[in-house]
């Protein structure tokens, strides 16, 4: 019996948090801002942390590649600074009153990736026109 | 004493990036076609189309999450091999474009993690019509891009994939 009241309460709570508007605001914002944040990142080089893989070491923040250490890797960083952000982000949204947070427009959350491929791609031009 | 010699290390973790991309590739892929075409109505005998796309699309979103941050984090660690072993005799050999990809590749696999967590939402929320659209474009996005990145790392690995 027990059992079977703790499941349902469980089941309705996971329920409740799928419903939620503030659930629903917390993951439009880190869709939109992870989208946006990552982008920023590129643009300006803006890692978490540099991984030099080489000689397994990590720098925060960006650091060069040094000679006899190999290359320096900046996705992790980038990819890093994407995830602390883009939650920070959401989980401040989800202060905001509720009708405010309806408002964030849900078009934003497919139309920004969709509009960040041909800036990615402009990006990485020196692949494509390496002579 | 090596039990196992560190290419073969590298490989099983490679095959495994594989294997578990092949589900992802598969799982958003129905769900895409079942968005996309859904099955109203099963009159008579169904043929292969439709029982492709009659599959129960809300229940694969967990699943598509899951194996997307699997196959993400194994691929973010095999990267670091493959950017000293790989990537330098790729540029060696003068293949810029295909590293183009490689990178244009890193950069989707991470807006797409990103966007799990509102596609988890869209999807538990199924039977909100506010959320059609978005659960709709977002689903068929990120299956193009799931093709894509299982595509670009599949020609990568033809062009040098065991070290």
């Amino acid at each position: 019996m027990s059992t079977t009241n703790t499941t349902t309460t469980a089941a309705s709570a996971r329920s409740s948090a799928a419903t939620s508007s503030k659930v629903r605001t917390f993951v439009v914002t880190v869709a939109i801002v992870g989208t946006l944040v990552y982008c920023v990142c590129l643009f300006f080089n803006l890692p978490a942390f540099t991984y030099h893989p080489a000689v397994n070491r990590i720098e925060l923040w960006w650091g060069p590649a040094r000679s006899g250490e190999g290359p320096a890797m900046y996705w992790y960083g980038w990819t890093a600074t994407t995830l602390i952000v883009s939650p920070i982000v959401g989980f401040l949204a989800t202060l905001l009153p509720e009708n405010v947070g309806k408002k964030i427009p849900l078009i934003l959350v497919w139309l920004l990736p969709i509009i960040a491929i041909p800036y990615l791609i402009w990006d990485l031009r020196q692949w494509w026109f390496h002579p | 004493m090596d039990i196992i010699s560190v290419p073969t290390w590298w490989t099983i973790w490679m095959l495994f990036h594989l294997i578990v991309s092949v589900g992802l590739l598969g799982a958003l892929t129905h769900q895409a076609v079942a968005v996309m075409m859904p099955v109203r109505k099963m009159a008579g005998s169904a043929g292969f189309v439709t029982r492709f796309r009659a599959v129960p699309a809300p229940g694969y979103a967990f699943a598509v999450c899951v194996m997307w941050v699997i196959t993400f984090i194994l691929g973010a660690y095999i990267y670091t091999k493959y950017r000293t072993y790989i990537r330098i005799p790729i540029e060696q050999a003068g293949y810029w474009k295909t590293q183009g990809f490689f990178d244009f590749k890193e950069h989707v696999a991470s807006i797409g993690l990103v966007l799990l967590p509102a596609y988890w939402f869209f999807w538990k929320n199924a039977q909100d019509p506010e959320y059609d659209t978005a659960r709709k474009v977002l689903t068929v996005s990120l299956c193009i891009a799931c093709w894509f990145l299982f595509i670009v790392g599949h020609v990568l690995n033809n062009t040098r994939g065991f070290v």
